[in-house]
């Protein structure tokens, strides 16, 4: 079961600092909050579906084509129902449905869509190492980066473990596939047992590794890897600053992109 | 909460969060497209066996394990976001009440930090525990999913909670499994690894185990409740449930 979502290529975004493109992805998280209506963010979904194929990221958003499919539908369906507008175009009983809502849940749908596309375009381009150093030169402390890249470097052995674990009781006959969804969560439970207890067991061993190699979670440290900030790199954070400083213009001084007022 | 930051400057603890962060991880990804319930917000979380039993046996290295957890989770399904931020928050509460509320949420609580079988009080503390840990995730993930357009609270908040008691009621059995082999055979049970005792019954535990549960029971339950100020409640629901952490 391969895990990873990024992809080996040597585009723009791949040589791009880790800082930037985490900064990057706060800020484009930030200007898609700043409107809710569908024209702004569905021109902001279009301009990150493009930086996607630019960053080689078309394989991760096929791979997620339908929860991307699935969650813009969903949006869109739902939040007509759960929101109010003065235009009304369709009632029965007590269901309602305005102008507004409609647009209002398209919007959604959008922006959803652009989280998701903004996410898989850091994942893709983006290694977790890269990630981990990253944060750690934003200063983010270092024992919790630490239990961040030492978790996600663990993650492919346990599911490897699991597996072996589930091949093995499917072989003496468990049956997994079949029944409904409760049966099927009731008998992931006994592989759980045996996934917990081997998975538990590394933490005594790794612990005594890491002592026994003077490891102490408030010392100072150097790094082999240290990332660097490049002119372009300041490019970019400028570029998507100005880009927050409009968007939030717009929003609140403009009231520009705005179908529901009180919501964001 | 003083053990939550403490914990940090302690290497085993350190591991734990990062092993229990895996486990967690692994499940999740795992999973994460098999039964949907809303695409890329929740799906049936198989995971979810592990919250209070992670919560309970590591502590405070079981919150912060189940809160990356649930972001690496997302990083790897694909879904990550805004809202994995509020993914944090609220898996790392499923693990910060079950081992804050063991000895403090009176008259529900057990009288000594250990898990019995046969002892009622174990189970009353367990049972209560889990469904007002899964309310409080379910109002803090449900509200900042709400006010960020993801999807309605009144929708996302009931799924949340539901998809947790199941999962922390079919998780007794893993708790059961396992507490023997992690308190003696390996000695990771987190009082041990710290070497505290945790809050036991004190007026001050009592008070925040009980602000705790009345802020995550008005939440779930405001949206039940026609003529109500929904909103005012469910906002009012989060600081009480941030308040009583912050006392625990």
């Amino acid at each position: 079961m391969n895990l990873s979502i990024y992809s080996d290529d040597k585009t723009w975004l791949h040589s791009l600092d880790p800082r930037t493109k985490l900064f990057g992805t706060t800020i484009v998280f930030i200007v898609c909050l700043c409107f809710n209506h569908p024209l702004h963010t569905g021109a902001i979904a279009l301009c990150m579906f493009a930086l996607a194929l630019s960053a080689g990221a078309q394989k991760a958003i096929w791979k997620l084509r339908y929860i991307i499919l699935m969650l813009f539908l969903f949006s869109a369906m739902l939040w007509p129902f759960f929101t109010s507008g003065k235009t009304i175009v369709w009632t029965w009983k007590s269901l309602k449905l305005t102008r507004e809502s409609i647009l209002y849940g398209l919007a959604m749908g959008f922006r959803l869509s652009t989280f998701v596309i903004t996410g898989l375009i850091l994942m893709a381009t983006t290694k977790n190492e890269e990630i981990t150093d990253g944060l750690i030169k934003m200063k983010i402390p270092y024992p919790l980066a630490f239990a961040f890249s030492t978790a996600l470097r663990l993650v492919p052995t346990f599911v490897k473990a699991g597996a072996t674990i589930v091949q093995a009781q499917v072989s003496r006959g468990l049956d997994l596939e079949s029944r409904n969804i409760i049966s099927r969560f009731g008998k992931f439970i006994p592989l759980a047992v045996p996934m917990f207890i081997s998975a538990i067991r590394y933490t005594n061993l790794l612990a005594m590794a890491l002592e026994s190699r003077g490891f102490s979670p408030d010392m100072q440290r150097t790094f082999f890897y240290e990332p660097t900030m490049t002119k372009r790199d300041w490019i970019i954070l400028y570029f998507l600053a100005a880009l927050l400083f409009i968007s939030l213009y717009m929003r609140i001084i403009l009231n520009m992109g705005v179908v529901m007022p009180g919501r964001i | 909460m003083r053990y939550a930051f403490l914990m940090w400057n302690n290497t085993r603890m350190i591991v734990l969060v990062a092993v229990s962060a895996a486990i967690y991880a692994a499940a999740l990804a795992a999973f994460k497209t098999a039964i949907p319930l809303i695409p890329g917000i929740t799906e049936v979380r198989v995971a979810g066996i592990f919250l209070m039993t992670f919560g309970f046996l590591f502590g405070p290295a079981g919150a912060w394990g189940l809160g990356i957890g649930n972001v690496i989770g997302d990083l790897l399904g694909g879904t990550l976001g805004p809202a994995s931020i509020a993914g944090f928050f609220g898996n790392f509460l499923l693990g910060y009440l079950p081992y804050t509320m063991w000895l403090t949420f009176f008259p529900f609580a057990e009288t000594s930090y250990e898990w019995n079988a046969k002892n009622p009080r174990s189970w009353s503390a367990y049972i209560s525990i889990n469904v007002i840990s899964s309310f409080a995730c379910a109002v803090t993930i449900g509200l900042m999913v709400d006010a960020l357009g993801f999807v309605p609270y009144a929708v996302v908040s009931r799924i949340i909670a539901i998809n947790n008691i199941i999962g922390n009621f079919l998780g007794v059995i893993l708790l059961i499994a396992v507490y023997d082999v992690t308190k003696n055979q390996l000695g990771l049970l987190w009082i041990d690894v710290m070497r505290v005792k945790p809050v036991g019954l004190s007026v001050r535990g009592i008070c925040g185990a009980w602000i705790i549960a009345i802020g995550s029971i008005a939440g779930i339950c405001a949206g039940f409740i026609p003529g109500l100020p929904t909103t005012a409640i469910i906002w009012s629901s989060l600081m009480l449930i941030i308040l009583g952490s912050l006392i625990l």
